[in-house]
């Protein structure tokens, strides 16, 4: 599963770490750039089907409070 | 034209609370967050100092929970930021409000290992909606303010806000009421289609039943929910956070669900064929195994959160959104058409159970379940109940008369040893002329019985009812019934003498034994204006049941030991 995230707070690619650890997935490739007010990660994960949805879900959630926290 | 006088990040902090609706603050003061608390000194935001960072945080989540408002906390860094971690995975885990601010080093000590350091927002990340530090004066207000935003929702939870002493005491320009300001997102509601499926899976129903969790207490979706009940005369039941929910005395609400739950409520979710889940996550006590859930239901989940869809058990529909929003439209649509009424079903389902078994001790002495149904036919109807975790806990929720969830508050998801004073703290300053009463075991009591010095201090009426077995209960259950009664560390046969650790403190306290005195001890108990204890010699050999053992079904559900087994201290 290959996800392009956008986060405003670039500290958070350690919650991700965190979360894709404890879903038992894995990561196999970050690349992060960083543009004027945020940052662009692309991750390439792997795990369990649906473990992945899980982690997906989740990312979401996560991106979007991080959304609001920068408004 | 006059320049407005500057301001410091500690007293802009206090103003934007202010400007956010905030009258109390409950924590404790340190040396990385002096700034905030010399900001503090003389201005109107109430101020409860705790004894403990915890029970600051626990007694921001009993304020929230009560109100529906954020409940805030402070603490210093290092050691008091550390401290407010359960409290706050404990707001994380049940979607509550809170704000917690934290002082941290100055900013040229933050990372060389200085005087109570931690690095407090890599600790709370996982235990919050987020976790930030502020490194620049300039962000303070934007974030601070944003903080409250995201702990309001749509998922209400816990976020910190990290600020070193050195940005506390920055100069800056103070706060522009007039500013323009970010505004919460619009709700969301589920799309048409959602709710044409949902009518369409209810309309060829014979056996729906609704579940009822928080969600529908944090989307303020209570009235609605007793509408569509009472609409489709729908057999209903609740998860521990949606108790409250049905409306006082419906014949067609089944009582708690799950492990602990009454048989009734588990044995027509299991035997429904619609299930319409409304605001809640299906925790493993709820469901048991998972894949023996509700075998032959098509399952309606409605939620805030689309993390929470299938994370458990598949869903034939996702109703996404806002839960008031998604009720207003589902009940505004059935009112529409001719729907089926399920008056029949419910009755069925309500005969499913009988009354909850209960244990009773060999020679006649005091039982926890016979204090806890004296304590709720005594209590006025608008008594906040705040419970500690373990076996009084799941007795209360079973036996609990709350006419409104705020009323019956309790650490649900994380289940925190310790919570039941400092929650009940923060419910009475909530509603100050409410009865409040905290239902403890005597081992979460003294995991925060120091907060009888937070009541004495503010004459704060909170009534202690201590269920005390000597025992850890429920710990002592499963070792009974699942380690083949090796009773490991359980035994707390050696407790102090409550009642004159209450009376230390300043707090009126009575020691209660015998069932015949009961009755009367409670009243003198609910009468006082003041603090009290009651201390509740109960023997230590009750279990909770009906018992759905865990990673079980309903199928598995255990409903008592009959002889009580003679414990030897």
């Amino acid at each position: 599963m290959t996800l392009s995230l956008v986060m405003h707070d670039w500290r958070l690619l350690e919650r991700i770490v965190g979360l894709t650890n404890r879903l038992g997935c894995a990561y196999t490739r970050v690349d992060v750039h960083a543009g004027e007010s945020h940052y662009h990660a692309t991750i390439d994960f792997v795990g369990p089907p649906d473990a992945l949805r899980r982690l997906d879900a989740q990312l979401s959630r996560l991106l979007n409070d991080d959304k609001e926290m920068s408004r | 034209m006059s320049q407005p006088a500057a301001s410091t990040g500690a007293q802009l902090v206090l103003d934007v609370l202010a400007d956010e609706g905030v009258e109390i603050v409950f924590g404790y003061p340190g040396g990385a967050n002096m700034p905030l608390y010399d900001a503090l000194y003389g201005n109107p935001i109430e101020h409860v100092l705790t004894r403990h960072e915890a029970a600051a945080a626990f007694a921001a989540g009993g304020y929230a929970r009560s109100s529906g408002r954020v409940g805030v906390c402070f603490a210093t860094s290092g050691p008091g930021a550390t401290n407010l971690v359960t409290g706050l995975l404990d707001a994380q885990m049940d979607s509550v409000p809170v704000v917690a601010i934290t002082g941290q080093v100055r900013t040229a000590l933050m990372g060389t290992d200085g005087f109570q350091e931690a690095d407090v927002t890599s600790i709370m990340g996982p235990v919050t909606k987020r976790s930030v530090c502020v490194r620049d004066v300039r962000d303070l207000e934007r974030v601070v303010r944003a903080a409250f935003r995201v702990a309001r929702g749509p998922r209400p939870g816990p976020v910190l806000v990290d600020i070193p002493s050195d940005i506390l005491k920055a100069k800056c320009p103070p706060m522009d009421p007039f500013a323009a300001r970010p505004v919460p997102a619009t709700p969301e509601y589920p799309d048409d289609a959602a709710l044409d499926e949902t009518i369409a899976l209810l309309r060829a129903a014979q056996r729906p039943v609704a579940i009822v969790g928080g969600g529908a207490r944090s989307a303020n979706a209570v009235y609605l929910f007793r509408e569509l009940t009472a609409m489709l005369e729908l057999p209903h039941t609740a998860t521990i956070n949606g108790l409250g929910c049905a409306t006082p005395g419906d014949p067609r609400f089944l009582g708690m669900l799950g492990m602990h739950g009454w048989k009734a409520a588990n044995l027509a979710v299991n035997s429904a064929d619609v299930l319409l889940a409304l605001g809640m996550r299906f925790d493993d006590r709820v469901t048991g195994k998972p894949d023996r859930f509700a075998r032959n239901a098509k399952i309606v989940h409605a939620d805030v959160d689309a993390s929470e869809f299938g994370k458990i058990v598949p869903i034939s529909v996702a109703l996404r959104g806002d839960l008031r929003q998604t009720l207003e439209r589902l009940v505004r649509r059935l009112g529409r058409d001719k729907m089926p009424s399920f008056a029949g079903w419910a009755a069925e389902a309500k005969a499913l159970g009988g009354a909850l078994p209960a244990d009773r001790a060999p020679h006649g002495e005091l039982s926890a379940t016979d204090v806890l149904d004296a304590f709720f036919a005594v209590a006025p109807d608008d008594t906040i109940v705040s419970t500690d975790v373990g076996q009084h806990q799941m007795w209360a929720a079973q036996r609990q008369r709350a006419i409104h969830p705020r009323n019956f508050i309790t650490s649900a998801g994380l289940g925190s040893m310790g919570f039941g004073l400092p929650a009940a703290i923060g419910a009475q300053f909530a509603h100050p002329d409410r009865t409040v009463v905290a239902v403890c075991g005597d081992g979460g009591f003294q995991m925060s019985m120091s907060e009888l010095a937070t009541l004495r201090r503010h004459q704060l009426p909170v009534k202690i009812l201590l269920i005390d077995n000597q025992r850890l209960g429920m710990v002592r259950q499963w070792q009974e019934l699942f380690y083949e009664r090796r009773y490991s560390h359980t035994d707390l046969s050696d407790n102090p003498d409550f009642v004159t650790i209450a009376s230390g403190y300043g707090i009126r306290a009575e020691r209660v034994e015998d069932a015949g005195e009961l009755r009367d001890a409670i009243e003198r108990f609910l009468g006082t204006k003041e603090p009290a204890l009651l201390h509740c010699a109960c023997f230590p050999a009750e279990n909770v049941w009906p018992l759905i053992p865990p990673g079980a079904t309903v199928d598995d559900a255990m409903e008592g030991a009959p002889q009580p087994e003679a414990i030897v201290a």
